[in-house]
């Protein structure tokens, strides 16, 4: 090695790698290290120009790293595993890798990561359903049967303020149309063997609705009675209510959704705020439940009719009534979803139970039943009920 | 010396338009993108800090968050479930002798979440630092949630017992927790120091606070004590006024001040393996200008843009016949209601993402660029650490909503 021309050669081509450098971690220390690239054999040789040391990485596997913010710098890896990072900000050696046939994929993490999240999937859905639809509704059914009735009743009247006096909605007690509901009560359950006392109220609410809810609280909405044409059709809807009493299916739904408090909404997370996704999946999982509950509602509302003498029809004829006029009247946006889903099996029911039938009468006198349409005509006291009801229920 | 200065790079437009993007696909999919959301996002914010010219990297997946999510979920539920029926069980029970312990049973689970929240956070830590590299290097930390989840939890209550007096013990005690289980390959940092030099920027908050306090003592005592002076005390509006109007908004600000002033204290105070330095100077007043600002930049845009599209598209209903002026004295439930959601969505959209131009990006660009990293020499020892096991990726953070930023 001597001579003035091969030293300026070394010179100039010592200053050209020094143009051409790129930043090379080798994924072992943080330190970083100046190296030069040459392209050989399929593969990109990143040499340090100090150490002179050689890192051979295959041209088809090396990945370039996604999302990158800053446009000056492109950074490169061996492969998806490899922890070395190669740094390029200049064009010209940018250029070099891509037009050496490097199919440039972007980085990815690692295998099995689709198969692993497949295997969670299958689990967690496994295990919500187990829960939803095994543990919570078992054990809701097994306390249901065992719940001391005061405090069935205790739990009604708690969810009876919380609905009703809690919303503004306040009973009705003008004394004629208490005395025609009670008489429409007798005239239903004289003989009929309930594991719970009813407390029947009517409160002034805008939904044509009747709920019956823990602990024998069977309340009818104002809107329903208004909606009605003649008491039978009340009285179907109550038989229908003392139904889910004797089941004591409200029991079940409210210790069914105290086991299943915050299961729906873990699913959706909270980034915008899709907890009115989980109320929907929440309703349609209701109406999953409930289905069964309702037919049995039903039937033991058409032989408590029958028992009354009166047509099971009228069941029948009110929901008829109700699906006809549903844009008039507020029945709730989503009715598909309501948990009294497919009406037209159950008006097809009570139409059948009708035929069958050999009752002729009517539940209340002409009388009672103007009585029982004036019964808002004065409102309890806003208030808040104290919890004290008498056992027997006969606040009304 | 040499002193590793850190740039931010990034353009403000790229990072509205990723936003943009991420948030719109979180929205159509019910929230399922946010895993791909987060990923996308991180991978441009960590790119763009760069300490010592070199970006740092984030090599977390979306679909290792989605399965964590899903085994978080799991876990969760089993436990919510068995909770919920313990809690049937004891309401059964309590129902008979006082009913008002049923609701009471509902309010107090939040109070089950705490330590769990905790202990989501630290998981979330651990993870974002197992998928953080700079140099090629892995960050790292310990396993050790539940440590630190008991420890928050028994500081805060402390701290909330004591009206803030010792705030700086739970500040300094837990981020010197976290520090001391963070690792740079197999370098560990470290957090010295004491809690007692937290007490100077806390002081205007104490005697904020404390201020306050002896000041409604000495009112009462002035008006003779007991009940009547207290009743009083709250019948004077003036003096009511002024303790809600001054102090209160005031020790907030003072808290703010703390809270900042106590991150760059103890970055000041934190080493890494053989002696490497740190030192970080956010700026308190460029901080609350940033959020103060950010806030109402973010809302004035989103509901601009809101605004703009929701007229945009009663235009489009209008030309086409299916808009009539009868509907906006009288809308249909069901349109009024379409209307009110999608409204309430694009607004949600808006805000995600001028959240991140108007808040998260300036933040971000603030505090790193005032990061620097001293005796970068000492690098040339550390070494490589083992990749962490896949854990939960984060998954309890995101059910439990506790999270970061992005
Ligand atoms: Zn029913």
């Amino acid at each position: 090695m001597s001579g003035y021309v091969e030293h300026i050669r070394n010179e100039a081509f010592a200053a050209k790698l020094a143009l051409t450098y790129s930043e090379f971690f080798d994924g072992i220390s943080p330190v970083k290290q100046r190296v030069s690239l040459r392209i050989s054999d399929n593969a990109l040789e990143i040499k340090n120009v100090e150490t002179m040391q050689v890192t051979r990485w295959p041209l088809k596997s090396i990945r370039e790293v996604p999302d990158l913010s800053d446009k000056a710098a492109v950074i490169f890896a061996g492969d998806n595993e490899d922890p070395a990072r190669l740094v390029i900000r200049e064009a010209e050696a940018l250029q070099t890798l891509v037009e050496s046939g490097a199919p440039l994929h972007r980085l990815r993490g690692p295998r099995g990561q689709l198969r692993r999240l497949g295997v969670m999937g299958v689990i967690a859905a496994a295990c919500f359903g187990g829960l939803l639809f095994g543990l919570v509704p078992w054990f809701a059914n097994a306390a249901a049967e065992r719940i001391p009735a005061e405090a069935e009743i205790a739990m009604g009247q708690e969810l009876f303020n919380q609905i009703y006096v809690g919303t503004g909605s306040s009973v009705c007690t003008a004394p004629d149309g208490v005395a025609a509901l009670e008489t429409m009560q007798a005239r239903l359950t004289s003989g009929a063997d309930l594991p719970l006392p009813l407390t029947l109220r009517v409160v002034r609410n805008g939904t044509v609705n009747a709920t019956a809810l823990p602990g024998g609280q069977v309340t009818i909405h104002s809107a329903l009675i208004e909606a009605a044409e003649s008491p039978d059709e009340v009285a179907a809807v109550l038989a229908h209510e003392i139904g889910h009493v004797a089941h004591r299916d409200g029991t079940r739904g409210q210790l069914r959704a105290m086991g299943s408090y915050g299961l729906i909404g873990l699913l959706f997370g909270d980034v915008f705020g899709f907890s009115a996704a989980a109320g929907v999946t929440g309703a349609v999982l209701d109406a999953s439940y409930t289905r069964d509950a309702e037919a049995r509602a039903d039937a033991f509302a058409h032989e408590m009719l029958e028992t009354a003498d009166v047509s099971p029809a009228a069941l029948g004829t009110f929901f008829e009534r109700l699906a006809a006029a549903e844009g008039d009247m507020d029945l709730g946006l989503l009715r598909h979803l309501s948990t009294h889903p497919e009406t037209l099996e159950r008006i097809e029911a009570a139409r059948h139970a009708g035929e069958v039938s050999a009752a002729t009468g009517t539940i209340l006198s002409d009388g009672e039943w103007a009585s029982l349409r004036t019964i808002c005509s004065i409102d309890g006291s806003g208030g808040a009920l104290d919890g004290e009801i008498p056992p027997d229920g006969g606040k009304l | 010396m040499a002193i590793l200065r850190t740039a931010f790079s990034g353009d403000r437009g790229d990072l509205f338009l990723l936003a943009l993007k991420t948030s719109a696909l979180t929205l159509v999919t019910f929230g399922l993108y946010r895993f791909w959301a987060k990923t996308r996002l991180r991978r441009w914010y960590w790119s763009s800090v760069r300490p010592g010219g070199t970006p740092l990297e984030y090599t977390g997946t979306p679909w290792e968050k989605l399965t964590g999510f899903l085994f978080a979920i799991v876990l969760l539920a089993i436990v919510l479930t068995l909770a919920n029926l313990v809690g049937i069980l004891t309401v059964i029970d309590l129902m008979e002798t006082m009913p008002e312990a049923y609701m009471g049973a509902l309010v107090s689970l939040p109070a089950v979440i705490f330590p769990l929240w905790f202990f989501a956070r630290y998981r979330a830590r651990r993870y974002i630092l197992s998928r953080t590299r700079w140099r090629g290097i892995r960050f790292g930390m310990e396993p050790a949630a539940w440590g630190y989840a008991w420890r928050a939890c028994m500081y805060w209550v402390l701290n909330i017992c004591t009206l803030g007096l010792t705030w700086p013990l739970l500040t300094f005690q837990l981020e010197k927790y976290l520090t001391d289980r963070t690792w740079f390959g197999n370098a560990r940092f470290t957090q010295h120091g004491s809690f007692l030099r937290l007490y100077g920027p806390l002081l205007p908050f104490l005697f904020c606070v404390w201020g306050g306090i002896a000041l409604w003592g000495y009112f009462i005592y002035a008006n003779g004590g007991g009940e009547a002076a207290f009743n009083a005390f709250q019948l004077n509006e003036v003096w009511a006024l002024i303790g809600g109007l001054v102090t209160i908004p005031l020790a907030a600000l003072f808290g703010i001040y703390y809270r900042v002033a106590s991150i760059r204290v103890m970055a000041d105070l934190k080493t890494l393996g053989d002696g490497i330095e740190f030192d970080l100077y956010p700026r308190t007043r460029k901080i609350l200008k940033i959020y103060f600002f950010g806030w109402w930049k973010t809302y004035i845009a989103a509901g601009f843009v809101s605004n703009v599209v929701f007229g945009a598209v009663l235009g489009v209903l209008w030309l086409t016949g299916n808009f009539t002026p009868d509907m906006a004295v009288n809308p249909p439930i069901n349109v009024a209601i379409a209307i009110g959601v999608l409204t309430y969505l694009m607004l949600m959209l808006m805000a995600q993402t001028f959240r991140q131009t108007f808040i998260t990006y300036p933040l971000v660009e603030h505090i790193a660029q005032s990061a620097e990293i001293h005796q970068p020499a000492f690098l040339g020892s550390i070494r490589q650490r083992d990749e962490d096991s896949r854990g939960d990726a984060g998954g309890f953070a995101d059910a439990l909503d506790a999270g970061a930023a992005f």
